[in-house]
């Protein structure tokens, strides 16, 4: 074979072989990669490249029930910086002090900060707005400045999701620095604002009920909590509900020091135990940095909902005592019992082999009187006629097993027997002990939800907290009108029920709970916590008391409970009911309840004093006299120039007038006597000797109704005429 | 050496004597044809006559090879304007001109074209003396470089004229290395199926030239040097023995290597080459970064592409899109049917080059030829794989297309060789 020869043949092998195998290998290995793996290479590729900004949405308003604003666009905000955009230390400098000042952080950390080269380090987050302003003009600053600003304040978290609206998002092209590209890549979609909420809620009633709840929790030396709900007995609107003690609304963002050690940990596992991403080293420090602030913004987030926790809703109980009632209203709606009942109640009941105490000896009762006299055997001795099942099934037709569905996040459910085999899991035992509210835990809000039930004509209507949802302009979208659930007992048995718990008010246990001018019927609870919260060896009590006003037209159910009152006396009847008639003889007449006085009240309500001053001393005598109250003139003009007390205040009819008629007379005094542990009439009487007068309040129309308090100290030296506030209240009796 | 630069001056005259002519007579002396008797002369008589009738038309303008000319032409069009659809935001974010990776290369483009067209009026026969001193220029070259301070990645590679213009020493050693074996095959190419002649001196200058790359380091210059290097004695005639010792030694020392573990080590160790897609490690995902991008770029392409211009990771995704990832971005913004076409024009080049150089005149020219266009071709499939995660990511850039002054000048200054070559050729055909 000639040299040529072979070169040539030898070369057009050498062409095959590139042309064949070489660019072959080329197009094939493109073609996969194209084709092929195409789509998987796009979707990452499309992944770097977008980036998606939300708008936030304007969130809309909380209005209360009057339409009163109570929160308005809570947005957080945080700052962000870029520091790989800054050029220089000058630059760096610059920034990292004039973050320090608006945003009290140290300036050497942040100094530090700015120096690494990456796109996203957190600066702060939950910044106060006006912080927010002045790093907008910050970033302005910068801008002129430099060309440029690598801060960035964004939008954080919102905590009410109802509110939020739907916010938009602006989809990006974004280059290999995160900054948008030059083209024309983009879509915008429009947010959606948020919706205003009107809430059920009174913010007069809410504040009432938040001040006598505080100082309940003083009074009692309350260990756990308060809680308060006010309801209205037929559509269910939730009026007020407050927990005291427990999370403080002035003070919300508080996150605890383990809370936050927690949060400050979230590190690169966390991501991936969390489901952030399946690698975080995978991700370019941005992003991770990006996705470890979100991770952090939702724990804190989380720990917040937790730390709001609504113990009304959220936590359960044993209703104790209160729960009578329900057990009364099974019995009677079943016709178990009739006037002909009677239960013999010997100071304790032995069910089985178990032996169930008494707080008293009561001998033979009517079902009322067993109700009134909150005795436990009698109970027992009913929920026995009424039966393992039925109990199960009044219980929930009561709505105790199930929860109520109020509007609010987090309820609980209540802890009792599965229905599923319950004859066999409930034995007479636990039939006997639920009877009287204990052996199963619910949460405040079903047993005021039961209670309005039983006083309504019994219908078991949905708690709720909004009233209506505005849109963005104002306009109706929805009213929330709820219809009763379900009728569980019938008028008849409901009204009967309203006269026995009336009657329990006026007369028995529930005295402490009565409010002059009101028909309020109610019941007192001291259930076990069987706990022992101060460690003294003994376990602690819940009391509680429910009551509803007015009885002959129910209107509004109020519970109060107090966890662990450790002050000495523990029963419902003295430590819950005298908070609750506080509450209520303050609330009803706000809510518009028509008052109804019996003659006696009558004689003791509080009547305005007129404007005497400056009248002739007879004039004014007479002027006095004819509004009801005595008159003592000190001095020796002939013209009133003074009067205690002034004009408009509320003194009881046959208070005393003081006219001053020389200025020599008001600089005369007279010592506050002591009240405390007389009657009423003692108390008018006094007041009458020691030339002051007296402004009645709490339970005035008990027999033994005593003073227990006075808003003056004893010995206080003040002007004649000075109006001294004295509540009165029983001794609590053993429910 | 004196004689055959007269003779090819003589051939020249004739040459241009038939040219201004116009279409003489076919017949042929044969003592005119060659003055230097070569083996199979009579076989290479025997063809032309199809050959001018199939290429007589289009080979217009002295003797310059049109149809090499206008692939060329078309290369270097479609090649600037993809380089630049590539670089411009990187040049915009980086150098605050979105036209400085283009204006530079078109002046290059310019005087790389001025260059070729003077290149190819050079007979290529005066290389056969300088063969041997650009060999050394070349060893120099590699000792200068390692001398020389580093550049970026501690690589010797560049030796630089002033600020502005920079040379590889390995372009000057690939060059080299083809002169070199060209001249050699066509000297001694009655013993080139010898050992001694054959095999022994191409050995001696590719394992001396590989080490000094090695110490640079330049393994893809390593490669293609070898492959140029093979395909040379390949060409030239020696034993197919030794290319299936060769062979065999080559697949036996991958089988080692891969057995004993070694190649896995050196592939995790050439920066996660084949591993761009898959995370492993921070490092591993940072040294892949260019590869991975790369890859997303050429998959987003599809078939139809995203359109001239529309590439998403030409914006600071893909770290310089303007030298040897070019064609990822091609690939996103024209699709694979882009990428085929473009392809398919330097397949042409490749065929129409290894056309020219089989219808030199003489073994010398038929090599050098042969081995200048195999570079080219070596280049393009090479610098594909490395973009496509085949090869490691060592530096290979893509002919026409990749940014780079130097290397477009070495590129235009070999076209001017081949087409020096077709001028002889064309002499003979026409």
């Amino acid at each position: 074979m000639g040299a040529n020869q072979r070169l040539r043949r030898r070369t057009v092998w050498l062409l095959v072989i590139i042309l064949a195998l070489g660019f072959g290998a080329v197009i094939a290995r493109l073609g996969y990669l194209q084709l092929v793996q195409g789509e998987e290479l796009q979707r990452r590729a499309v992944e770097q490249q977008l980036s998606d900004t939300p708008i936030s949405a304007k969130r809309g308003t909380i209005y209360d029930t009057n339409g009163k604003v109570l929160a308005q666009s809570a947005s957080v905000w945080r700052v962000v910086m870029a520091p790989a955009y800054f050029d220089n230390d000058e630059q760096r400098q610059f920034v990292a002090s004039r973050l320090a000042s608006i945003l009290d952080l140290n300036e050497a950390e942040l100094l530090e900060d700015t120096k690494q080269n990456t796109y996203y380090v957190s600066v702060k987050r939950k910044i106060e707005s006006e912080q927010k302003e002045e790093i907008i003009k910050l970033q302005q600053e910068l801008r002129d400045k430099y060309g440029k600003s690598a801060i960035i304040s964004l939008l954080d978290y919102q905590y009410n999701d109802e509110l939020t609206g739907t916010p938009g998002r602006i989809v990006t092209a974004q280059n290999g620095i995160q900054t948008e590209m030059p083209f024309d890549y983009n879509q915008n979609i429009d947010a959606i604002d948020g919706n205003s909420l009107v809430l059920t809620i009174d913010e007069t009633v809410q504040s009432i009920v938040e001040k006598h709840m505080k100082q309940g929790i003083i009074d009692n030396d309350v260990h756990e909590r308060g809680v308060c709900i006010i309801m209205n007995v037929n559509n269910g609107e939730i009026k007020a509900m407050a927990t005291v003690n427990g999370f403080d609304l002035n003070d919300p963002y508080t996150i605890t020091k383990e809370q936050q050690e927690e949060i400050d940990a979230i590190d690169n596992e966390y991501l991936i135990e969390h489901g952030f991403t399946e690698d975080p080293s995978k991700l370019s420090k941005t992003e991770r940095n990006k996705l470890i602030d979100q991770a952090k913004a939702e724990a804190e987030s989380a720990d917040l909902s937790k730390n709001w926790r609504n113990k009304a809703i959220s936590d359960t109980y044993y209703p104790g005592s209160v729960f009578k009632m329900v057990t009364l209203s099974m019995a009677l709606q079943e016709g178990v019992v009739n006037e002909d009942s009677r239960f013999f109640c010997g100071g304790s009941y032995t069910v089985y082999n178990d032996e169930i105490h008494c707080t008293g000896v009561h001998g033979s009762q009517t079902y009322q009187q067993a109700l009134w006299n909150s005795c436990n055997p009698a109970l027992i001795q009913i929920g026995q006629l009424i039966g393992t099942e039925n109990f199960w099934n009044y219980y929930q037709a009561f709505g105790f097993s199930e929860k109520t569905g109020i509007d609010l996040p987090g309820e609980s459910s209540d802890q009792f027997f599965k229905y599923e085999g319950v004859e066999d899991n409930m034995s007479l035992v636990d039939l006997a002990v639920a009877s009287f509210g204990q052996n199963f835990a619910i949460t405040p809000i079903q047993m005021i939800t039961a209670a309005c039930a039983v006083t309504n004509g019994g219908y078991l209507v949905q708690p709720h907290v909004v009233k209506q949802i505005l849109d963005k302009d104002g306009n109706v979208v929805q009213n929330i009108s709820t219809k009763p659930k379900r009728q569980v007992i019938s008028e008849s048995v409901s009204k009967e029920m309203r006269e026995i718990l009336e009657e329990n008010v006026i007369s028995y246990g529930g005295k402490n709970g009565y409010v002059a001018g009101y028909r309020v019927g109610g019941k007192t609870g001291t259930s076990e916590k069987l706990i022992d919260v101060n460690g003294d060896g003994v376990d602690d009590y819940i009391a509680s008391f429910c009551g509803i006003a007015p009885m002959n037209n129910p209107q509004y159910a109020c519970l109060v409970f107090f966890d662990a009152p450790l002050a000495g006396n523990y029963y419902g009847s003295a430590v819950s009911a005298p908070v609750f008639a506080s509450i209520m003889s303050e609330v009803l007449p706000y809510l518009d309840v028509v008052a109804q006085y019996n003659d006696d009240e009558m004689s003791k309500i509080d009547t305005t004093t007129g404007a005497y001053t400056g009248m002739s001393v007879s004039d004014a005598t007479t002027s006095a006299n004819n509004d009801g109250f005595n008159v003592t003139v000190k001095g020796e003009g002939n013209t009133v120039l003074a009067q205690n007390p002034p004009t408009g205040a509320s003194i009881p009819m046959g208070g005393t007038v003081v006219l001053y008629t020389d200025q020599a007379s008001t600089t005369e005094k007279v010592t506050v006597p002591s009240f405390e542990g007389y009657g009423v009439n003692d108390a008018n009487y006094i007041a009458a000797q020691y030339g002051v007068n007296v402004s009645l309040a709490g339970q005035l129309s008990a027999s033994d109704s005593k003073a227990i308090s006075q808003s003056i100290p004893e010995g206080t030296e003040v002007a004649p005429g000075t109006v001294i506030t004295v509540t009165f209240s029983t001794e609590g009796t053993h429910d | 050496m004196s004689t055959i630069e007269h003779t090819s001056a003589e051939r020249r005259r004739d040459y241009e004597r038939r040219r201004s002519a116009r279409r003489p007579d076919t017949s042929r002396t044969p003592d005119r044809r060659s003055s230097k008797p070569a083996r199979g002369q009579e076989k290479v008589s025997a063809a032309p006559e199809r050959t001018k009738i199939r290429f007589s038309l289009l080979s217009i303008g002295k003797g310059l090879d049109v149809p090499f000319v206008l692939i060329i032409l078309a290369l270097l069009v479609v090649g600037l304007t993809m380089m630049f659809s590539a670089s411009y935001p990187v040049a915009y974010y980086e150098m605050g001109d979105s036209y400085y990776y283009l204006k530079r290369q078109m002046i290059f483009a310019l005087i790389g074209l001025a260059v070729m067209l003077m290149i190819s009026y050079v007979d290529y026969h005066y290389y056969h003396r300088f063969s041997a001193l650009i060999l050394g220029v070349s060893y120099f070259a590699l000792l200068l470089v390692l001398i020389l301070p580093a550049q970026e990645g501690g690589v010797h590679r560049w030796i630089g004229i002033g600020d502005i213009f920079g040379v590889q020493a390995s372009e000057i050693s690939k060059f080299a290395i083809i002169l070199f074996l060209a001249h050699w095959g066509s000297r001694y190419y009655d013993r080139m199926d010898t050992f001694k002649f054959g095999i022994l001196p191409a050995a001696g200058v590719l394992a001396s030239t590989a080490f000094l790359l090695l110490l640079e380091p330049h393994y893809s210059c390593i490669v293609i040097i070898s492959v140029l290097t093979i395909i040379m004695l390949f060409v030239s005639g020696i034993k197919m023995k030794w290319m299936a010792i060769g062979g065999i030694a080559l697949v036996g020392i991958i089988l080692l290597l891969w057995m004993t573990g070694m190649l896995t080590y050196a592939m995790e160790r050439m920066d996660g080459w084949g591993q761009a897609l898959v995370y492993k490690d921070n490092d591993q995902w940072q040294q892949t970064w260019q590869t991975r991008n790369s890859l997303y770029a050429i998959g987003s392409g599809g078939l139809f592409g995203l359109g001239l211009g529309q590439s998403r990771q030409k914006y600071l995704y893909l770290p310089e899109p303007q030298n040897d990832f070019v064609f990822a971005i091609v690939c996103e913004e024209l699709g694979l049917i882009g990428a085929v076409l473009i392809l398919l024009l330097f397949a042409l080049l490749v065929w129409r080059g290894v056309v020219i150089s089989l219808r030199a005149r003489d073994r010398f020219g038929k090599l050098l030829g042969i081995g200048l266009i195999s570079h080219i071709g070596l280049q393009v499939i090479l610098n594909i794989l490395v973009i496509t995660d085949w090869l490691p990511n060592t530096g290979i850039s893509l002919p026409f297309f990749s940014y780079g002054g130097s290397s477009l000048l070495t590129l235009m200054f070999e076209m001017g060789v081949i087409l020096s070559v077709s001028r002889t050729s064309n002499v003979e055909k026409s």
